[in-house]
């Protein structure tokens, strides 16, 4: 670990910690209904739509509007994929996408995972990239944003169910947050020499005088789109390894601060809609420890390197010339420290875009990203779904303070009853459920084996990675699994649904049966919600829920791996 | 033939989503005032 590396992590923290607080004021503007410039284009989409937007809507319209609205646009998104060869901006006469790729690509692009079994350069026309991938990140975004502001109505609201309107959540979030911050994103990312053009792919000569085809397109617009929204879907299949991609230090920087920025503004929004800006600040607090401890972790294990190579006569130690540790899988111009900040921003929230290749870090670096989102992605989180994730570990973690202390849970004046712990305890099971279910099955099946590059402990978290990202709805690949087969592209795409909707629809629950509760005021057997000590509280439930059901597979994958690498023995 | 399949498979899970409201909105019916213990 180097001063230098410290610094730039020290830089990226200070400036998340500034920007919080502007932002979460324009993101408590766009939901407040306080912008109205462009409220033509708004009342045209209405009309055009059939949109009542003063409707405000129970939790199960709210919910079922959610959810026909994600399906019709996935449908949509399966036939353009498995059309595109009938279709405009197809240059290089991409051909239609195959059936078991389309479907996971419009339920990964559809719930803002973006997990990519394909490269995008090789296997997607402009015109999908652009109507399709594009849209998507858009309205996935949007939609997180939309539920996560639902919850906090249910927490601040007493309306009888009612958590809002999703069609001009939708549209607010979409036309006032997220257009608006790609288009400025864009820009900058191309005047740093981020490409965007309908350019043919431009055949090069190497300096050893090999043909090289370099991939053109329309990138910075999707670029700037996948960060803000924590989508994640690169235009490339190295992602943002690339250089087309992320061509600077500066560039790199930016797109890790897209990806917190607008989940961090809306944990300090948050707080100013509940009127209580001390829990959200203690909620930020949580979740920068949380993210320090994984950076920290992270950049620990790939400055150490591998003993194996030190053993062997490799340089590890970090000289003016050499950044030591582990390079491998690491862009040289990113060295250690920003490869390992990147690979924790991007898990922490449900991004998934990556700058190095998280197969090649060591077990315990590995592990990082792996735990990150086994923790449910509640560190600052994906838009939305970060600060929704956390508000239901909230709601556990004041239920569990309520049984110490032997009274009925509140939380900011709402009491917490058995339904309301029930709707808590299903999103925290579903996701477990869906990710070991589906990598239990995967590792005892010959279609599942089929797919492994790596064996021993490094196979098993290769699966497990796979789940977890798509059931996280991160999408990060750890590589080293060949995911494009009828079995994988098959349980991976239900793995995103289910991650999803399985766990919107009690979330959505929750907020609408806060709503009905009335508020009550704070006695002395409130716990206090401001305090270190809730803070505490909060950070061990989530790695309490976090351990209690991944330590047995992490035991067997990264943790053994870890061991055996100590006894020389590599996967 | 696939394309029905992975077709029925977005439609049904969907539908089972819907159902799902449902279901919770059922799970929610319960007395939920003045049970508060001392």
């Amino acid at each position: 670990m180097t001063m230098n590396g410290w610094l730039q992590i020290l830089l990226f923290s200070a400036v998340l910690l500034a920007v919080t607080k502007p932002v979460g004021i324009y993101v408590l503007k766009v939901y407040d209904g306080s912008f109205r410039w462009l409220a033509p284009l708004e009342r045209i989409t209405y009309r055009l739509c059939g949109i009542d937007p003063e409707e405000d809507q129970h939790w199960t319209r709210y919910a079922a509007s959610m959810l026909i609205f994600s399906a019709v646009s996935m449908l949509a998104t399966y036939v353009v994929l498995r059309m595109q060869h009938a279709l405009p901006l197809n240059p290089f006469n991409r051909d239609a996408v195959p059936a078991r790729q389309a479907f996971e690509t419009a339920a990964s692009f559809t719930t803002n995972t973006n997990w990519q079994s394909y490269a995008g350069e090789t296997t997607m026309s402009y015109f999908s990239q652009m109507t399709q991938l594009a849209f998507h990140n858009f309205v996935s975004a949007a939609t997180g944003m939309a539920l996560a502001v639902a919850l906090v109505r249910g927490i601040a609201r007493n309306s009888a169910g009612r958590i809002g309107n999703f069609w001009t959540d939708l549209v607010r979030g979409t036309f006032y947050l997220f257009l608006p911050a790609a288009l400025v994103l864009a820009l900058l990312f191309v005047q740093q020499g981020v490409i965007q053009n309908f350019h043919q792919y431009i055949t090069a000569t190497t300096i050893e005088g090999a043909k090289q085809v370099l991939a053109m397109g329309p990138v910075a617009s999707q670029e700037a789109i996948k960060q803000l929204g924590t989508n994640g879907g690169g235009f490339f299949n190295a992602n943002s390894a690339h250089p087309f991609e992320n061509p600077t230090p500066w560039t790199n920087f930016l797109q890790m601060l897209a990806i917190f920025i607008i989940p961090a503004g809306l944990v300090y929004a948050f707080g100013r809609m509940v009127k209580n800006q001390r829990h959200a600040w203690a909620i930020w607090a949580a979740m920068f420890i949380l993210f320090a401890g994984g950076v920290t972790t992270a950049y620990w294990a790939e400055a150490r390197g591998n003993p194996i190579h030190a053993a062997r006569g490799v340089d590890v130690v970090a000289t003016a010339t050499n950044p030591g540790g582990n390079m491998e899988g690491k862009e040289v111009r990113f060295g250690i420290a920003n490869s390992a900040l990147y690979a924790t921003v991007t898990t922490d929230a449900s991004c998934g875009c990556v700058n190095s290749m998280h197969d090649s870090f060591t077990p315990i670096g590995g592990m990082v990203p792996l735990v990150n989102m086994q923790l449910g992605e509640v560190i600052f989180g994906g838009v939305g779904a970060g600060l929704y994730g956390m508000l239901v570990m909230v709601v556990l973690t004041i239920f569990i303070a309520g049984l110490m202390v032997g009274r009925t849970p509140e939380y900011l004046g709402k009491k917490i009853q058995s339904r309301e712990i029930r709707m808590a305890m299903l999103y925290a099971l579903i996701f477990p459920a869906s990710i070991l279910l589906f990598s239990a099955a995967s590792v005892v099946l010959p279609m599942g084996l089929k797919g492994l590059n790596n064996a021993g402990p490094h196979g098993l978290t290769e699966i497990l990675y796979a789940f977890t990202s798509t059931t996280a709805n991160n999408g990060s690949a750890f590589a080293g699994l060949t995911g494009a087969t009828y079995y994988y592209n098959t349980t991976l795409g239900l793995a995103t649904l289910i991650g999803r909707f399985a766990m919107h629809v009690p979330m959505l629950a929750l907020a609408g049966f806060l709503a009905e509760r009335r508020v009550v005021p704070e006695s002395a057997g409130t716990f206090p919600v401001t305090t270190p000590l809730f803070v505490a509280l909060l950070i061990s439930v989530i790695l309490i829920v976090g351990a209690l059901t991944f330590f047995p597979a992490l035991a067997l994958g990264p943790v053994v791996e870890h061991l055996v690498m100590g006894a020389g023995k590599l996967f | 033939m696939l394309d029905v399949l992975y077709i029925a498979i977005t439609i049904v899970f969907f539908g089972l989503m819907l159902a799902y409201v449902h279901a919770c909105e059922l799970l929610g019916h319960e007395p939920v005032e003045g049970e508060d213990r001392p």
